[in-house]
C-alpha cells in the first residue's frame, strides 16, 4: 500500500526533530508538521512534498524552540557533577589539617614511587635499543673445584665463537671483543688518554646495532689496524666526523691506525659502552695463534641466533660442546655457560664485567618499596576519611532523604578521593621536577635521562592515579554511602565497630610495613659498617699509590726514584707492583693452570696473580705465616708466595707444609718460599681469593707509599717533586688506596642511602596519619575527657588513657612486622661472605624507634587536651 | 512603555491570534498569516514567535482535541492574554495618534 507509505513523512527529519527539538513542544509541533505534510501532498507531487517537509524541519532549528542542553536536561549528571566539586572543595576547606595530610601525604608518595619507577624502567631497559637484543647470547666461563663454582668469569678463549659459528646451525653469527687498558693516541701530535677502547670481530657494529655516520659496515675489519670512533669521540679528537681516512698514531706501538668509519656513541644503556672500536685482526699481531688460544680467555664472545625461540637447543648443544672439549683436554674443572644479554645489566656479577652491572634484586626491592610507600599513603587517606564519616553522617542522610540514590552518594566520595589524588599528582610533579637533578645523581643514571617527554611517564601517572583513586575511594564509598538515614537523622548513629576494626587494621598493616623497612635499613648499614671495619688482612691506611710513568725508556729510573722516596723521613715504605688490592677486576689479572707437581691430578683453580718487590709485604703490611720473603738481589725467578686460600685449593694441611714444595706454573716449576694470611684483594663481599705472588722490581703499574702521617695530602707534593724529577716528560697519576678501596663500596652506600630514604619517608607518612587519627580521636573524647578531669583525672593519666590505644597498634604491627623481617634479613645476609649475626638490637631498636615517632606524633594533640580546661569542652553543646 | 517588547512579527501573529479565536493553533495561524502577507512563512517562525510571546506573557495555551489529519497528536489552542490585548489597544492607538499628528495634505506619503 504505498499510499499509507505516503502518509509518512521522511523519517530523518522526525528523528531529528525529536532529538534536538524542546520536548515540551515536540507534540504540537510534530502535529503541525504532519498537518502540512498532508496538505502538500495533494497539491504536489510526493517528492516535492517530503522536499518541502525537510526544508520545513530543518528551519525548525532555532534557538527558541531547541531543548536545553545545560540545565534541566542534564541534571543528574552535569549539574550534579559540578556540585560534587563544590561539596568536596568545601569538605577541604572545612578541614586543613586533615586535607593537608592526605595531599601532602599522596604527593610524596607518588614522587618516591614514580621516581624509583623510573629509575627501575631505565635499569630494565638495557639493551633494549637493539633490535637483535632477544637473539644475542654472551657465553661465559664456570671455574670448578670438582662440583663446586670457584669463580665466574665473562672473558672466555678466542677459538670458541668461530667454533660454535661453525658447529651449531642455529648460531648466525659471532662477534668477539677484547678489551684494551687505557691507550694513549695521538693526532696532530697532540696526546689523548682514551679508555673504553676495544678490538672487535666485522660482524659486530651490525650485531649490535650501531648506525654508521661516516663510511659503511661494508668490508670493514677485514685488515688490522682499523678504527671506528664513536661520534663524541671524532669530535673530541679532530673536531669532525668526517675524518674516513684519517690517520692515528699509537705512540706504545709506533703504527697507525686507519679510520674506516664513525658510528653513534654507545647508549646509556648497554653493557658494552665503548669510545674506540678496532679491528679484532690487530689482535694477531700480538698473539699469532689466537684463532688455536685456549690458555688466555680475554675475549668476550656474542653469539647471535636465528631466532630467539632456539635459545634451549642452544643450550643443549653449548653442554655437548663442553664435553667434547673435555675430551680433546681443552677444558678442565672449567665450563663454557650462556647468558641472553638483555640478562646481562641485572643478572651478571662475574669477574671481569666491561661495566660495573646493575643488580636485579634491588631493583625489584626498591619498586616493592616505593609501592609500599603509595599504600601507606592510601591507607592514610582510607583511614581519615572513614574517621571522618561521623561528621558526614548528617550530610548522607539529607541527602539520601532528598532522594539520592546509593550510586550518586558514592560518586560524591569518588569525586572527593579524585580530586586529593588529581592534587598530589600535581604536586609530585612539580617535586620531581624540583628533586630530579638530585635524585639522578644518588641513582647513578645518565644525564640524558628525563621524563617530561616520556609517554611512559603520563602514562604511569595516569595508571597510580586511576588505581589510587579507586582504592582510596572505595572504602569511604562503601561505609558512608551505607548509613541508614533515619537512623542518622534521630542522632542514634554511633561508631560502626566495622569502620573501626578496618581503621586499626590499616594502622597495623602500616607500621608492620614500616617496621620491617626499618630492620632492613638497620641491617644494611650495620653490615655495610661491619664490612668496612672488617680486618682486611692488609693496611690500606695512610697510603699514596702512584702510576708508572707509561714510556718503557723511563722505566728503568724506578731504583732510583724509589730510594729518593726512602730517603724522605716521613715515607716508611715503598713496594712497587703489577697492581694494588682493591681495584676493580679489570685491574687484575688471573691465571688457572697453577698446579703443586705432586699433584696426583691437574686442577683447574682460578688464581689472582699478582707481580711484586720484596718491599710490598712490609708496605701493605700483610703478615707472612710461614717460610720467607722475597730477598733483594737474590735469584727470585722461580719463587712464588701464595696465600691459605691458595694453599686450602691445592690440598696442603698446613702452610709449613706447603713452603718448599714446587708448582707447575706456565711452563716451568716455581718453589712456594712463603705463605701469607689471607687477605681481602676486593672488599668483604667476597670471600678471599687464592692470590699468588711473583718477583718483579720493575716499576711497571704501580708504586705503593707508606707514610707516617695520616694527612696523606701534605705529602702530595713532595711524592710528585720526586716523580717529577725523575720522570720529566710523565704526568704524575696517584690515589690514595683506602679510597680506591672505599669506592667498591659506593654502590651499597647509594642503595642504602636511596633506601634510606626511602624508609624515612615512609616512617614520615605513617606518622603524618596516625597524627591525624589521633587528632580525631582526641576531638572526639573531648568530652569524656572533661568529664574525667572534673572527676579528678590528672594530666599523666588521661595521656595514659589516649596513647594506649596507639602504642598497643604499634606494639601489634611489631609481632607481625619482626618474624618476616628477620627472615628477610637472614635471607640478605646470607649473600654476603663475611655477614654480621642477627641480634636482638636489630629489632629492638627500630621499634622503640617507631615508638618513639608515633608517640611524638599523638603527643602534641594529647597533650592539648589532656591540658585543656574542662569547662571548655564541657559547656560546648 | 518600558515594559516586555512586542516584535513587529510577534504583533502580526498576536492579531491573527485574537483574529482565529478558538480556532488559533499552528497551521491556522501560519495560514492566515500567509494570506494576508502574501507570502510565505515556515513553521520555525510562526513558532518561535508564538513561544517567545508565551514566554513573556502576551499568550496561554492549551491543548484541544487531536485529529486524524495529524497523525493522532493534539493542537495547541492559543489564547491572547488581557495584557496582550492591552498592550495591543496601545499600539494601535500610539499609531493612530501618529496618523493623526501627520500634516494634511501630505497623507499619501512619499512613495520611497
Amino acid at each position: 500500500m504505498s499510499h499509507t507509505i505516503d502518509h509518512q513523512p521522511p523519517q530523518w527529519p522526525v528523528k531529528l526533530m525529536r532529538h534536538v527539538l524542546n520536548h515540551d513542544y515536540l507534540e504540537e509541533i510534530e502535529g503541525d508538521m504532519e498537518e502540512i505534510y498532508l496538505e502538500n501532498l495533494e497539491l504536489h507531487p510526493v517528492k516535492k512534498a517530503r522536499q518541502l517537509y525537510i526544508k520545513e524541519s530543518l528551519k525548525l532549528i532555532r534557538p527558541q524552540l531547541l531543548r536545553h542542553f545545560e540545565g534541566k536536561q542534564q541534571l543528574n549528571t552535569y549539574g550534579m557533577f559540578k556540585n560534587n566539586i563544590k561539596v568536596a572543595i568545601r569538605v577541604f576547606q572545612r578541614d586543613k589539617v586533615y586535607s593537608l595530610i592526605n595531599v601532602v601525604g599522596m604527593a610524596t608518595g607518588l614522587a618516591i614511587a614514580l621516581l624509583i619507577l623510573l629509575y627501575a624502567q631505565f635499569e630494565m631497559s638495557y639493551e633494549s635499543y637493539n633490535p637483535n637484543a632477544d637473539r644475542i647470547v654472551r657465553i661465559t666461563m664456570d671455574y670448578l673445584d670438582g662440583e663446586t663454582l670457584i669463580d665466574q668469569d665473562v672473558e672466555t678463549y678466542p677459538p670458541l665463537g668461530p667454533k660454535i659459528k661453525a658447529e651449531f646451525s642455529e648460531v648466525e653469527e659471532f662477534a668477539r671483543t677484547y678489551g684494551l687498558d687505557e691507550v694513549t693516541l695521538n693526532v696532530d701530535d697532540k696526546n689523548f688518554r682514551e679508555s673504553a677502547v676495544y678490538a672487535a670481530d666485522p660482524s659486530f657494529f651490525e650485531m649490535f646495532g650501531y648506525p654508521f655516520i661516516q663510511g659503511t659496515n661494508e668490508s670493514i675489519f677485514r685488515d688490522p689496524m682499523e678504527a671506528v670512533l664513536t661520534e663524541s669521540l671524532a669530535l673530541k679528537m679532530f673536531g669532525t666526523t668526517d675524518i674516513v681516512g684519517e690517520r692515528i698514531l699509537i705512540p706504545d706501538m709506533d703504527q697507525n691506525l686507519h679510520v674506516v668509519g664513525v658510528v653513534k656513541d654507545s647508549p646509556a644503556n648497554t653493557h658494552l659502552k665503548f669510545n674506540l672500536m678496532i679491528s679484532f685482526e690487530t689482535m694477531y699481531r700480538f698473539d699469532k695463534d689466537l684463532d688455536t688460544q685456549w690458555n688466555n680467555n680475554n675475549t668476550y664472545t656474542y653469539l647471535m641466533l636465528n631466532r630467539p625461540d632456539q635459545y634451549p637447543a642452544f643450550e643443549s648443544n653449548l653442554s655437548n660442546l663442553n664435553d667434547q672439549l673435555y675430551e680433546l683436554d681443552l677444558l678442565r674443572e672449567e665450563l663454557v655457560i650462556s647468558q641472553k644479554i638483555k640478562d646481562i645489566h641485572l643478572y651478571s656479577d662475574k669477574s671481569f664485567e666491561p661495566e660495573q652491572n646493575g643488580d636485579g634484586t634491588r631493583v625489584i626491592f626498591l619498586v616493592g618499596v616505593a609501592l609500599m610507600v603509595i599504600v601507606i599513603a592510601i591507607v592514610n587517606y582510607i583511614n581519615l576519611s572513614t574517621a571522618k564519616a561521623m561528621d558526614r553522617a548528617k550530610e548522607v542522610g539529607i541527602r539520601k532523604v532528598m532522594g539520592s540514590t546509593l550510586g550518586q552518594l558514592r560518586f560524591q566520595f569518588f569525586t572527593e578521593s579524585l580530586l586529593v589524588n588529581l592534587l598530589a599528582g600535581t604536586l609530585a610533579v612539580l617535586a620531581m621536577v624540583l628533586l630530579f637533578d638530585f635524585f639522578r645523581h644518588t641513582a647513578n643514571l645518565p644525564t640524558t635521562f628525563a621524563f617530561l617527554d616520556q609517554v611512559d611517564f603520563w602514562l604511569l601517572l595516569g595508571v597510580i592515579l586511576a588505581t589510587s583513586t579507586l582504592i582510596s575511594g572505595i572504602f569511604p564509598a562503601l561505609i558512608l554511602s551505607s548509613y541508614q538515614p533515619v537512623a542518622i537523622l534521630k542522632g542514634k548513629y554511633s561508631h560502626s565497630k566495622g569502620g573501626v576494626l578496618l581503621r586499626k587494621g590499616l594502622v597495623i598493616f602500616q607500621f608492620s610495613i614500616t617496621i620491617f623497612l626499618l630492620v632492613q635499613t638497620l641491617a644494611a648499614n650495620w653490615q655495610l659498617d661491619f664490612m668496612r671495619t672488617k680486618d682486611l688482612g692488609l693496611n690500606v691506611n695512610q697510603t699514596i699509590v702512584v702510576r708508572s710513568p707509561h714510556t718503557d725508556e723511563l722505566r728503568g729510573k724506578f731504583a732510583a726514584f724509589k730510594s729518593d722516596l726512602l730517603n724522605q723521613s716521613t715515607f716508611s715504605n715503598v713496594a712497587l707492583s703489577e697492581t694494588v688490592p682493591g681495584l676493580p677486576t679489570s685491574q687484575q689479572s688471573t691465571s688457572t693452570g697453577i698446579n703443586p707437581v705432586e699433584a696426583l691430578e691437574d686442577r683447574n683453580f682460578n688464581f689472582y696473580v699478582n707481580w711484586v718487590d720484596e718491599d710490598y709485604l712490609a708496605t701493605m703490611q700483610m703478615k707472612l705465616i710461614a717460610g720467607a720473603n722475597f730477598i733483594a738481589g737474590s735469584k727470585n725467578e722461580n719463587v712464588v708466595i701464595v696465600n691459605e686460600e691458595a694453599i686450602r685449593l691445592w690440598g696442603y694441611q698446613s702452610p709449613e707444609q706447603a713452603v718448599g714444595t714446587k708448582l707447575d706454573m706456565w711452563g716451568d716449576q716455581r718453589t712456594i718460599i712463603g705463605v701469607i694470611q689471607n687477605y681481602q684483594q676486593l672488599t668483604a663481599k667476597t670471600n678471599y681469593q687464592a692470590i699468588v705472588f711473583n718477583y718483579s722490581n720493575d716499576f711497571n703499574s704501580y708504586a705503593s707509599i707508606r707514610t707516617n702521617t695520616a694527612d696523606l695530602k701534605s705529602q702530595l707534593g713532595m711524592v710528585a717533586e720526586i716523580y717529577e724529577s725523575h720522570f720529566p716528560a710523565a704526568p704524575f697519576d696517584y690515589f690514595f688506596l683506602d679510597q680506591e678501596f672505599d669506592k667498591l663500596y659506593r654502590e651499597d652506600e647509594q642503595f642504602q642511602t636511596v633506601f634510606g630514604l626511602l624508609t624515612g619517608f615512609a616512617i614520615l607518612i605513617a606518622a603524618l596519619g596516625l597524627f591525624g587519627l589521633a587528632s580525631f580521636t582526641v576531638s572526639k573524647r573531648a568530652k569524656e575527657i572533661g568529664i574525667r578531669k572534673v572527676l579528678g583525672a590528672e594530666v599523666g593519666q588521661l595521656m595514659t588513657l589516649i596513647s594506649k590505644e596507639f602504642v598497643w597498634l604499634v606494639l601489634i604491627s611489631m609481632l607481625f612486622a619482626i618474624p618476616v623481617a628477620y627472615m628477610s634479613v637472614n635471607d640478605w645476609l646470607d649473600g654476603y661472605a663475611f655477614r654480621i649475626e642477627i641480634t636482638p638490637g636489630l629489632f629492638i631498636v627500630p621499634a622503640l624507634g617507631v615508638l618513639l615517632v608515633s608517640f611524638m606524633a599523638i603527643f602534641s594533640k594529647t597533650l592539648r587536651v589532656a591540658t585543656a580546661n574542662p569547662v571548655t569542652s564541657l559547656r560546648d553543646e | 512603555m518600558k515594559k516586555t517588547k512586542l516584535g513587529e512579527f510577534e504583533e502580526m501573529v498576536l492579531l491573527v491570534v485574537v483574529v482565529l479565536q478558538e480556532n488559533a493553533y499552528g497551521v491556522e495561524i501560519k495560514r492566515e498569516l500567509e494570506a494576508r502577507l502574501k507570502e510565505q512563512l515556515s513553521v520555525g517562525s510562526i513558532q518561535s514567535a508564538l513561544k517567545r510571546m508565551e514566554e513573556k506573557g502576551f499568550l496561554n495555551s492549551e491543548f484541544g482535541e487531536a485529529t486524524n489529519k495529524r497523525g493522532g497528536k493534539r493542537k495547541r489552542i492559543y489564547t491572547a492574554t488581557p495584557f496582550a490585548q492591552m498592550v495591543l489597544k496601545e499600539l494601535k492607538e500610539i499609531r493612530a495618534g501618529l496618523w493623526e499628528s501627520i500634516p494634511t495634505g501630505d497623507v499619501t506619503l512619499k512613495t520611497i
